[in-house]
């Protein structure tokens, strides 16, 4: 192997050292390509709100397929009630979606292929629905871990089950993008060493697959910021519907 | 997905000493977390309340002016096609009394046009009847003036000829018996 494959996921300090309190807050990489994708949601989004037109034109037709898309969604899984939450998942879908497309350019960084930002992520929406949860129906919300139906022998083991499921929910729903997008990414880096190792006469195979694979992370890339954002949709929707 | 995710680790495994410290995933070491935790809220942040506030009341306002638009434009064309069907009708209420007063007027004009038509005969035939039978006054008038007429042309013819052949003037009284007595005998075969 010419070089690392996870190599391209280190991340390493771009200007000056930042410290506050001792904690080292310095400006990365990560950090870098999260602003810019940040910055081409905004962008994007600006080009495609800048004319209110009654027949869009390209751009604001896709920012307001975007719109419907997301709206769709939400209203799909979680119903009217998680309609104030529709920017915090609009948000999030284009965030995540954004920050993995750019991840596919290469010589760049994919911000959700590192489990501390899948995870915090994960984590602010588990304690935000559960905070919604017990707000919106007091402790009245702890009947999510017993579901009804369930015969008395069995309630002890399901509840206990049911607990630890929800509680592996952030676990889970931050492994699952994470674990997507370095399985990616390292694959295509993988494959792509092994076109350099095998040179011309049997470099080709490897070409090959990874220019399908690119195309499959692609599709892998939207796929895991629609999974993220339905999954927040599910959680939202079992704490302001409470039925299970 | 897990099928080639299991592919890569051991793969990857192979390739390298995978839970050596140095060659790792950097994704475990915990340097740069709190920084990725820092930027990723504060540019999370950012991205949600820009997001919130200005871009989607602003797709929502255009896509809520859309669809009152289409709506209203809906409502406008059930409105004008509403009022056609009125009108539709209306024009073929007046079509149809128009086509009966054709009808009516068709039949009074023709009523009217046939009397006028037969009192107009009635009077020529009566002015030609009347015309007729002067005629044929006229012409037995004629025919019997034109009997003595002839008998008086036929008297002077005779009275010339008998002095041309003769040299002797005749009487003229017996000249008139004579030819009264022939054209009495011969009228009958010419009128």
């Amino acid at each position: 192997m010419a070089s690392n494959p996870m190599q391209q996921f280190s991340v390493h300090k771009i200007g000056p050292e930042i410290k506050i309190a001792g904690i080292d807050l310095s400006f990365t990489n990560a950090s870098l390509f999260m602003l810019i994708s940040a910055s081409i949601i905004l962008l994007f989004l600006f080009l495609g709100t800048k004319e209110k037109k009654i027949i869009p034109d390209k751009i604001q037709l896709i920012a307001e397929m975007f719109y419907t898309f997301v709206a769709k969604m939400i209203s799909d899984t979680a119903g009217s009630k998680a309609k104030p939450y529709f920017p915090f998942i609009f948000s999030l879908f284009m965030f995540v979606l954004f920050c993995n497309m750019v991840g596919m350019l290469p010589y760049s960084f994919t911000v959700t292929s590192h489990i501390i930002v899948t995870l915090i992520l994960a984590l602010f929406i588990f304690i935000a629905v559960t905070i919604i949860g017990f707000a919106k129906h007091g402790f009245k919300y702890l009947s999510i871990f017993v579901p009804s139906g369930v015969p008395a022998v069995l309630l002890p083991l399901i509840t206990v089950i049911e607990i630890i499921s929800y509680l592996s929910r952030p676990v889970s729903l931050s492994v699952r993008l994470f674990a997507n997008m370095m399985a990616g990414h390292t694959m295509l880096k993988v494959f792509g060493g092994f076109v350099i190792s095998l040179g011309l006469l049997g470099g080709w195979l490897p070409l090959g697959f990874s220019v399908a694979l690119t195309g499959l992370e692609i599709l892998v890339a939207f796929l895991q910021a629609y999974v993220f954002a339905i999954l927040t949709c599910i959680y939202l929707n079992d704490a302001l519907n409470l039925h299970h | 997905m897990n099928r080639y995710f299991g592919f890569f680790i051991a793969l990857f495994a192979i390739q390298n000493d995978l839970f050596a410290a140095e060659a790792g995933m950097p994704q475990l070491d915990p340097k740069y977390w709190a920084s990725q935790a820092f930027w990723l809220i504060l540019v999370f942040t950012i991205l949600y309340i820009s997001i919130a506030k200005f871009y989607l009341p602003k797709i929502k306002s255009n896509l809520d002016n859309r669809e009152n638009r289409i709506k209203d434009d809906i409502e406008d064309a059930n409105k004008f096609n509403e009022l056609s069907d009125l009108k539709l009708k209306e024009y073929e209420k007046i079509l149809e009394n128009a086509k009966k007063e054709v009808i009516k007027i068709h039949i009074e004009s023709k009523n009217l046009l046939d009397k006028e038509i037969q009192t107009k005969k009635n009077t020529i035939e009566k002015e030609i009847e009347k015309e007729i039978t002067k005629a044929q006054k006229e012409i037995g008038d004629l025919k019997k003036n034109s009997i003595s007429d002839i008998q008086k042309i036929s008297e002077n013819i005779a009275s010339s000829i008998i002095e041309k052949i003769s040299g002797d003037k005749l009487n003229e009284s017996s000249i008139k018996a004579a030819v009264e007595d022939i054209s009495k005998k011969n009228l009958g075969k010419y009128l």
